[in-house]
């Protein structure tokens, strides 16, 4: 009989690992945790209500003048507060900072109110739910207006509270509502408040919802006739040939959802040209129509082109690139300085990996300067504020940098944070700069008059 | 139908132990190393820190498969689902062999529980070609790193992967010191 050579091979087939069933969704009492324990005495001026600022560029537009140098011994420290492990940022409004931390402890989802100025902590508003760590807990920052704060937490739970007290208003278990799957490493999508509604991508049954802020009646929902999945990436306003319209980066595509009017919610366009596995960074939409979508672990970036023909939205793929030929972002979301983009590149892409980059607008692959050699960066945060670039390195360290088109100006840098993984966006206001690592959240007096 | 049996907490755990055995062997075996020689004896090995996973550790040792074996730092992987070391850029995150980088199928992939998994090398099977450990680099926390196996290595006089390394990541260390691990593993720091 003739050996079979093959005899004891085994194939590698699905299954191996043994992966179960996802576990059945969980009922949350959301909003049933409170706490109080002050109330804010002096409220100031300022606001940073939400992920990437007012306008939603990540450029501060306060006057308050910033430092451009630290003192020998480091910004001075205002305040610190531990945080349960995670990278969810802070808003500030009128002398408030809101973040929305997991508590190991309690176990449980809560927004956490603070005092800008001294750190004292006033309320808390939450729910219970048992998470297990997953390169941290927490990633998203709240949405505040006057009178509203809407969160997301890391299974998708939408909280809408009153700014001034943290009374509840509504909740909605987007994964139990729409059947949405939650994305790896738990929900990254920072909710977003705009003219009167929460806007929340929930992916699965709906693609893109939008609740009353008062009723927590919804609003509108977006049909998701293409099964496209919940990213990452967060909801985008945008408006492009006099039409209001939300940009989101799905797994599965990229779309416009009409804003307004009666056609609110309907989609406008869409293309599932851009699909990736994990996109984090969120749309950048360039008052010319172009559109730059980036996403990290090898994806690189794709530049649409927008155009309105009537009433009809069409779309061109202008440049489609890899991490090693352009402008790339794994997590965070490129910044648009004087019709530039500056970013940091991703570990992937070759020689340039990890610096902050300056690409040139008509050709995202075209590098007008990088950060060199000698200054590279990680997956933090970088933000604008006072015509001064902001960044903050993985382990912590924070460097200040003159923002320009021509070249890498670096003016200083400061370890500040003892941690690692400093992955939370960064929130200015009244002079104040509040920045975490994985672990804790400080708060910087930045402003050069106080000094 | 018969359910499949899940990978438990003691199956972890005993994974656990098993890895740890398996490092205490090689260090023990390292020891006796030492201890047949003197205290000034080196051996060839790979700075993680410095490699480039250029690819080269597999096809110039000596040894007709490569005594450069992936070893796998515990302590810095992050047991996620999606690994950069273990599946191919966009793949189904299935155990087909269609989504695995591992061309030889070396990394076992376990689930352990929401939302962990667990990935163990073959040093059997590896080849050390580093197309896992250049996937954990650039996506994950690197805790996939390659190092020269001291019961394979030859201890060359002239190390041929070291005279073709491109990035001077091999060089002699120190016997009683043979390995050189990221993470806390060998600093003896708790993560």
């Amino acid at each position: 009989m003739v050996k079979d050579p093959v005899n004891g091979f085994i194939t590698t087939q699905p299954g191996l690992d043994n992966r179960g069933e996802h576990a059945v969704v969980a009922d949350i009492d959301i909003g049933a945790y409170y706490e109080s324990m002050g109330t804010l005495v002096h409220e100031l001026e300022e606001t940073w209500p939400r992920f990437r600022g007012e306008h939603f560029d990540n450029i501060s537009r306060s006057k308050v003048p910033l430092i451009e140098a630290f003192p020998s011994d480091g910004p001075e420290i205002k305040w610190k507060v531990d945080l349960g492990e995670g990278h969810a940022g802070a808003a500030i409004y009128k002398g408030a900072v809101y973040v929305l931390d997991y508590d190991e402890e309690e176990r449980a989802d809560l927004l956490r109110c603070f005092s800008l100025e001294d750190g004292e902590e006033l309320w808390r508003r939450g729910y219970y739910i048992n998470l297990k760590r997953n390169h941290g807990m927490s990633r998203t920052v709240p949405a505040v207006t006057e009178d509203y704060i809407v969160t997301i937490g890391p299974r998708s739970h939408v909280m809408c509270v009153r700014r001034q007290d943290g009374d509840f208003i509504w909740g909605l278990n987007v994964e139990k509502e729409y059947n949405s799957e939650i994305p790896l490493w738990y929900t990254g999508q920072c909710p977003l408040i705009h003219e009167g509604k929460a806007i929340i991508a929930t992916g699965g049954t709906s693609l893109i919802v939008a609740v009353d802020l008062e009723s927590g009646q919804i609003l509108w929902e977006t049909p998701n006739t293409q099964h496209w999945q919940m990213s990452h990436s967060s909801v985008m306003p945008y408006e492009f040939g006099g039409v209001k319209m939300y940009v989101y980066s799905a797994y599965g595509g990229v779309c416009g959802v009409a804003a307004d009017g009666e056609n609110a919610g309907e989609i406008l366009w869409e293309t599932s040209a851009w699909n990736h596995q994990v996109v984090a960074p969120s749309p950048v939409c360039m008052p010319d129509g172009k559109i730059l979508l980036t996403a990290g672990y090898g994806a690189g970036s794709m530049v649409l082109q927008l155009k309105k023909a009537g009433n009809q939205f069409d779309l061109d793929i202008l440049q489609e690139f890899t991490p090693k030929e352009g402008l790339a972002c794994e997590q965070q979301t490129p910044v648009v300085f004087d019709g530039h983009l500056l970013g940091i590149l991703p570990k992937d892409a070759g020689p340039l990996r990890n610096q902050l980059v300056c690409v040139h607008p008509d050709d995202f692959t075209k590098v007008i300067w990088s950060s060199g050699q000698t200054r590279r960066f990680g997956l933090g945060p970088y933000m604008i504020a006072d015509n001064k670039l902001f960044i903050v390195s993985d382990d912590g360290t924070l460097t200040i940098a003159r923002p320009s088109t021509r070249e890498y100006i670096e003016l200083d840098s400061y370890r500040v944070l003892e941690g690692h993984d400093a992955w939370g966006p960064l929130a200015v206001a009244d002079g104040y700069l509040v920045m975490r690592d994985s672990k804790s959240m400080v708060c910087l007096d930045m402003a050069a008059d106080r000094q | 139908m018969k359910k499949d049996k899940g990978y438990n907490r003691r199956d972890f755990i005993n994974n656990g132990v098993r890895i740890t055995l398996g490092l205490t062997v090689v260090g023990t075996g390292a020891f006796a190393l030492t201890q047949s020689t003197t205290g000034k004896d080196y051996v060839w090995q790979i700075d993680p820190f410095k490699c480039t996973q250029c690819g080269r550790c597999a096809t110039e040792c000596v040894k007709a498969t490569s005594a450069v074996k992936c070893v796998h730092a515990y302590d810095l992987c992050g047991y996620c689902d999606l690994c950069g070391g273990y599946f191919k850029p966009g793949a189904k995150l299935e155990t087909g062999a269609e989504n695995q980088l591992c061309p030889t199928a070396a990394i076992q992939r376990k689930f352990i529980e929401e939302p962990y998994f667990e990935y163990i090398i073959d040093e059997e099977l590896c080849i050390g070609c580093a197309k896992c450990v250049k996937g954990c680099s650039a996506f994950g926390n690197g805790s996939f790193q390659l190092q020269i196996r001291h019961d394979l290595c030859l201890n060359c006089n002239q190390c041929s992967i070291a005279s073709t390394c491109p990035s001077d990541a091999i060089s002699r260390v120190p016997a009683d010191k043979p390995y050189i691990i990221k993470g806390d593993f060998t600093s003896g720091e708790e993560g």
